[in-house]
């Protein structure tokens, strides 16, 4: 009876434990989803590092990001080259010193995909995607952090993981860390964020 | 007074980009490109760093966005391309041998200071310019 009693508290003792860890990571994807569906607007600067495993180098890649409700996003790199990925809908506009195209992302998976991933990532809707990732969520000193495991077989072919960094204060996205499988990863600082301020539409339109 | 320093400055602008044309010589050195290959229905864009280490030529294009599409080796010695970690895509033993064939006539062009290789055969255009870098980029 008494060794009934100890394993019924210890039994208790866990649940307890896991229920309370499961309702925390409940409350963070509800806060989060709270902020991002008020989110009508985002722009910011950002600082893109990419560390190469093979060269032990990087490259720091600098732009400007826009984002309006619900499916346009400019992503424009101002140095050290320029380059500008603009979704609006469901086309995607490519610009850089040699080419400029129109690719229509219904047509083209690989872009459907970037576009997806680079507009859930900045607003926080990747935590949603249960069927595309496993999602663990961790409070760490001042912020959240999402770490997204890929499920689907082409995903897994282009990362290992995902993580994303939320600034507890703003419950918004200020950092992307995109984890290869050749042991190389991008790491996407946002600065300057401006949450629900007027974007004007050209940023959206091709010139 | 002014039209000197904007002289000066242009110069150091240009030997400065000349400097970024170097092909990697000795050990430690590095260069920095942006990629462009032009197939008859596709094309990719990105940036292509080499490195000189341990007496090989090493190198790494990636896209816009930080993603890999392959990383390679060139073999001096044996005037060989190897490469690692092909994209999915580009994952192909059809596309793999075209790959190493004209990485290694693009690294003997980009030795000679061009920048450019077309591949007659596959109508395959690869255009490597060198690019400025940030002084903040430098591998910590």
């Amino acid at each position: 009876m008494k060794k009934f009693i100890v394993l019924l508290i210890f039994s208790l003792c866990i649940s307890t434990q896991v229920s309370a860890q499961t309702l925390s990571e409940t409350q963070i994807r509800q806060e989060i989803n709270k902020v991002a569906s008020q989110m009508k607007s985002m722009q910011c600067d950002f600082t893109q590092t990419k560390n190469l495993k093979m060269l032990n180098d990087k490259l720091v890649s600098k732009g400007k990001m826009y984002y309006q409700q619900s499916n346009k996003l400019r992503w424009e790199y101002v140095t050290p080259y320029a380059y500008i990925f603009l979704l609006n809908d469901s086309k995607v506009y490519l610009k850089s010193n040699q080419h400029n195209d129109v690719i229509d992302v219904q047509q083209n998976k690989i872009f459907k995909e970037i576009a997806r991933i680079m507009m859930n990532s900045v607003v926080g809707n990747c935590l949603n995607d249960d069927k595309d990732f496993s999602v663990k969520i961790s409070d760490v000193a001042n912020e959240y952090v999402a770490s997204l495991s890929p499920l689907r077989k082409d995903m897994k072919q282009m990362f290992q993981k995902i993580v994303l960094h939320f600034n507890k204060k703003t419950t918004t996205v200020s950092v992307v860390e995109l984890v290869e499988k050749n042991g190389d990863n991008t790491v996407i600082e946002l600065n300057n964020i401006q949450i629900n301020s007027k974007i004007d539409a050209k940023f959206f339109t091709v010139d | 007074m002014r039209n000197f320093l904007l002289l000066i400055s242009l110069l150091c602008a240009t030997l400065y980009a000349h400097a970024q044309v170097l092909f990697p010589q000795k050990e430690g050195d590095r260069s920095r490109y942006t990629a462009y290959i032009e197939m008859p229905k596709a094309y990719i864009s990105g940036i292509c760093i080499i490195a000189y280490q341990g007496g090989q030529i090493n190198g790494s294009i990636f896209n816009e966005f930080g993603i890999s599409a392959m990383d390679f080796s060139y073999f001096p010695e044996k005037d060989k391309v190897k490469l690692h970690n092909v994209i999915s895509i580009l994952n192909r033993w059809y596309i793999k041998m075209t790959l190493r064939k004209d990485l290694k006539k693009l690294i003997h062009v980009l030795q000679d200071g061009k920048n450019e290789y077309v591949n007659e055969k596959r109508h395959i255009r690869y255009l490597f310019t060198p690019l400025v870098a940030n002084e903040d980029d430098i591998a910590g």
